[in-house]
């Protein structure tokens, strides 16, 4: 009983002054706030974009750039962007589209500010292929820029285009194989990969829609069979589903113009881009000179067995090896590397790249929608050769900013052609800018990918016997035939 | 010259000389109202910081969040910090109020505290949701719309409190502003006075509560030293445990509110998980108004359900079975509905 009566203090616990008798607790307490502090000042020097920037100089031989956020202000938006504090290095896009005009987010969306990875890559669009046809009408082709002009037949519609076209269709392969076994009665195409629709169709053939190939269908049918087949990456919708060596691509935009090696390995200095991880494009850039290899990555992996409805994967390819400096193989392998039962090539084949011939709009489209590839193509051996009773058609530069000028400029080479010279047009009077007349008789071919002049031979005055009237495209075959 | 003279501090000052030991027990307490304060305070500190950051615009706020997260120094500790310490507020209150009721701790004469410290957890509540709301993020922004139309489904006099409440005839730059007002103002002024009344009303009524003692029964007590240290060592650990739950967990953000798009991800901030769950089967006055209007009254009453028999500041007493219950109750349905709600 304490002595105070019933209120008092007891023993020496209110004796106890914290700052001058530590205990346990007290030593406990201490340790906990000085770690908690020693964590915090920890984490902010260890941000991983800190960790990016050192690899950065660890990979590549550069002067050392400083630890520091970067922020970059495009000329277009003049809204700051931090993507480079951790993607530092990385390559332009291309001459065109320089960063310091263009920026990140015009393309990619995102959020420009944000300095975690996911914060920052949570509203991409597209994921890291902006390009991809699901949402490049919002990136390459949004307002000014390549589609979403009120004319429909626009020069610069390049993605409205692009939607229609047989590339991403894939209309022609669906009709005929659905034809051949039954499933519909005539080759006519009914189906695309997305449902489109063409109001103004001046050409023939003519297709005013096509409907969205079932993307559910009765499991075991035909139609199951071949929307697997479609979404396992032929056609600009889709990517390889899973890619070997040889068939890494981009899906969209970038399934031609971002090219990939055939290893599928980058190349550039952006250090957040794993060097080993084969999926990624050469560079984080694109171009319209577009080397054969990169159109190979589909036309020339191996074929469809109908009998199966499978994909046969060619196994010859010779394992990949190919220096990217080279990206132009001796003509010999190209042969080697080149697949199609038929195996005939004519010389330019060997010699050129696919995108010398084959002109935007036959690869991009027209805006016109086809019912197969034969429909869409329509460069023939007359388009730059002439037929033996006639020249080819030519047409004069008049503008240093006509189509054909800018095509030039993009593809690199802008010295090849100038206002009033004399170049090919097709019959569609589509000009082309790489094969141009430089005396009467006499018309060069610059490669659009290697810059190499090739002199073009006329049909007039030569052995050639066809006839211009009942030509198609593939007549180009028949001459000079290579058989592998 | 001496810089520290314990008996001039002002928080040596703040502190009774002696309080009763069994009211400190570590047992009686869990310490849940000291938790509280230091949460609020370290809420309060942190939150004046990031003023400094934060643009209450829609276009700017939720990029200058991101900024705060990623590129000012030490900006994601101090949001963290903010974003942990109202977490831990919430819970520290609720359990707090728990803890009265089920030791009885209402009883006259703290039955008027019993309610300042029910206002305190509506403030706490509000609090938080604005504080959510500024977040401006698509999960916070379609929140804040379903949040702000409740109010309009009240009778009669709906679009008068919406409006006085909002500040606009629909939620956009002047209702961001205006719950930035409330966040940062109205409600940390109604706070902090609460806080600091809750705490005098406790010293008036006679500290915290304690069983009545035997005739030859007596009363020990904890000096203001032992009192200081203890607060010095829950607060150091609570403290620690804030910052490497900060470090650990980083305050959430989504992606940026898009109103052009339609409503993509309703999220209700946690605590009223049970209302958003209300909401999708019950009319919108009965979810949003009437029953957390009910829960509200169910617990402003609690103390005066009790039997008034003895057994105070005794854990769990049996005479006070009602209120006890009613809590239970309350707890049980809310839980439920919140985690079917995160289920569904």
């Amino acid at each position: 009983m304490n002595q105070n009566g019933n209120e008092g203090n007891k023993g020496n616990k209110g004796k106890r002054d914290f700052l001058y008798f530590p205990s346990t607790w007290f030593f406990i307490a201490t340790l906990a706030l000085f770690f908690a502090t020693l964590a915090i000042v920890w984490s902010e020097s260890h941000q991983p974009w800190r960790e990016w920037i050192a690899r950065y100089n660890s990979q590549n031989a550069v002067t050392p750039v400083p630890i520091e956020i970067r922020a970059l202000v495009p000329t277009q938006t003049g809204k700051p962007e931090l993507c480079v504090t951790c993607h530092v290095g990385i390559e332009d896009i291309s001459a065109s589209h320089p960063a310091e005009t263009f920026g990140c987010v015009v393309c990619h969306g995102g959020q420009p500010r944000a300095l975690d990875q996911d914060r920052a890559h949570a509203t991409m669009r597209g994921g890291r292929n902006p390009s991809a046809l699901e949402v490049a009408a919002q990136s390459c082709g949004q307002a000014n820029c390549h589609g979403g002009y009120a004319d429909p037949d626009a020069e610069r519609n390049h993605v409205d285009r692009v939607l229609k076209s047989v590339q991403a269709t894939y209309a022609g392969g669906i009709a005929h194989v659905r034809f051949s076994f039954g499933a519909q009665k005539s080759p006519t195409a009914l189906f695309g990969n997305r449902a489109v629709s063409d109001a103004t169709q001046v050409l023939s053939p003519q297709l005013r829609a096509l409907e969205m190939f079932p993307a559910n269908p009765v499991s075991g049918t035909l139609d199951a069979k071949m929307i697997a087949c479609l979404n396992g990456g032929c056609h600009l919708w889709t990517t390889p589903a899973k890619p070997q060596a040889y068939q890494y691509r981009g899906s969209g935009c970038a399934a031609c113009h971002y090219v990939y090696a055939d290893d599928g390995l980058y190349r550039g200095k952006d250090a957040t881009i794993a060097r080993d991880q084969p999926g990624h494009g050469v560079a984080h850039q694109l171009t319209t000179a577009i080397p054969f290899s990169q159109c190979n990555h589909c036309h020339n992996r191996g074929n469809y067995d109908l009998r199966t409805m499978q994909f046969d994967r060619r196994d010859d390819l010779p394992p990949v090896a190919r220096p990217l400096s080279a990206q132009m193989p001796p003509e010999g392998r190209r042969l080697i590397e080149y697949y199609q039962p038929i195996g005939e090539f004519t010389k330019c084949e060997v010699e050129l790249n696919c995108v010398d011939c084959h002109t935007a709009q036959e690869a991009m489209g027209d805006g016109h929608i086809y019912g197969s590839k034969k429909d869409a193509q329509y460069v023939q051996c007359q388009t730059c050769h002439g037929t033996p009773a006639s020249k080819p058609q030519t047409a004069i530069i008049k503008d240093a900013n006509e189509l054909a000028m800018r095509q030039a400029r993009i593809n690199g080479h802008a010295e090849f052609i100038k206002v009033g010279d004399q170049v090919i047009a097709t019959a569609r009077g589509e000009l082309l800018w790489s094969i141009k007349q430089i005396a009467p008789n006499k018309f060069v071919q610059i490669d659009k990918v290697s810059g190499k002049i090739y002199n073009v031979p006329l049909a007039q005055g030569s052995q050639c016997t066809q006839d211009g009237k009942t030509q198609t495209s593939d007549y180009c075959h028949e001459c000079h035939k290579v058989v592998r | 010259m001496k810089f520290w003279r314990k008996e001039k501090s002002i928080l040596y000052a703040l502190h009774p000389e002696k309080i009763p030991a069994s009211g400190a027990r570590l047992t009686y307490t869990f310490g849940l109202g000291g938790i509280a304060v230091l949460a609020s305070l370290v809420t309060l500190l942190t939150g004046v910081a990031l003023t400094f950051y934060y643009v209450p615009t829609p276009t700017d706020a939720h990029a200058s969040i991101i900024l705060i997260q990623d590129v000012v120094s030490f900006g994601a500790v101090m949001r963290g910090l903010h974003y942990w310490g109202a977490q831990v507020m919430v819970v520290a209150v609720t359990l707090h109020l728990a803890r009265v009721v089920f030791t009885g701790g209402y009883r006259p004469p703290r039955e008027f505290n019993w309610l300042i410290g029910v206002a305190l957890l509506v403030i706490t509540l509000v609090w938080d949701f604005t504080g959510y709301v500024l977040r401006w993020d698509d999960g916070a922004y379609w929140a804040f719309l379903v949040g702000t139309n409740l109010l309009r489904e009240i009778p009669a006099y709906g679009e008068t409190i919406y409006r006085a409440i909002v500040g606009d005839a629909q939620i956009g730059a002047n209702a961001l502003l205006r719950f930035y007002g409330w966040h940062i103002f109205g409600l940390t002024a109604a706070g902090v006075f609460g806080i600091v009344y809750h705490l005098w009303r406790l010293r008036k009524d006679g500290g915290i509560s304690r069983p009545v003692l035997d005739e030859n029964e007596t009363r020990e007590f904890i000096s203001r030293d032992e009192l200081f240290f203890r607060e010095f060592i829950t607060s150091a650990l609570i403290s620690a445990a804030l910052v490497f739950l900060t470090l650990i967990f980083p305050a959430p953000i989504g992606t940026a509110a898009n109103l052009d798009a339609g409503v993509s991800d309703v999220r209700a901030p946690w605590i009223f998980l049970w209302v958003q769950n209300l909401l999708r089967v019950i009319p919108p006055l009965w979810a949003g108004i009437i029953a957390p209007m009910f829960v509200l009254a169910l617990i402003i009453a609690l103390p005066f359900l009790d039997r008034r028999g003895p057994g105070r500041a005794i854990w769990f007493a049996r005479e006070r079975w009602k209120p006890q219950a009613i809590l239970v109750v309350i707890a049980i349905v809310l839980s439920a509905l919140s985690v079917l709600e995160v289920w569904r």
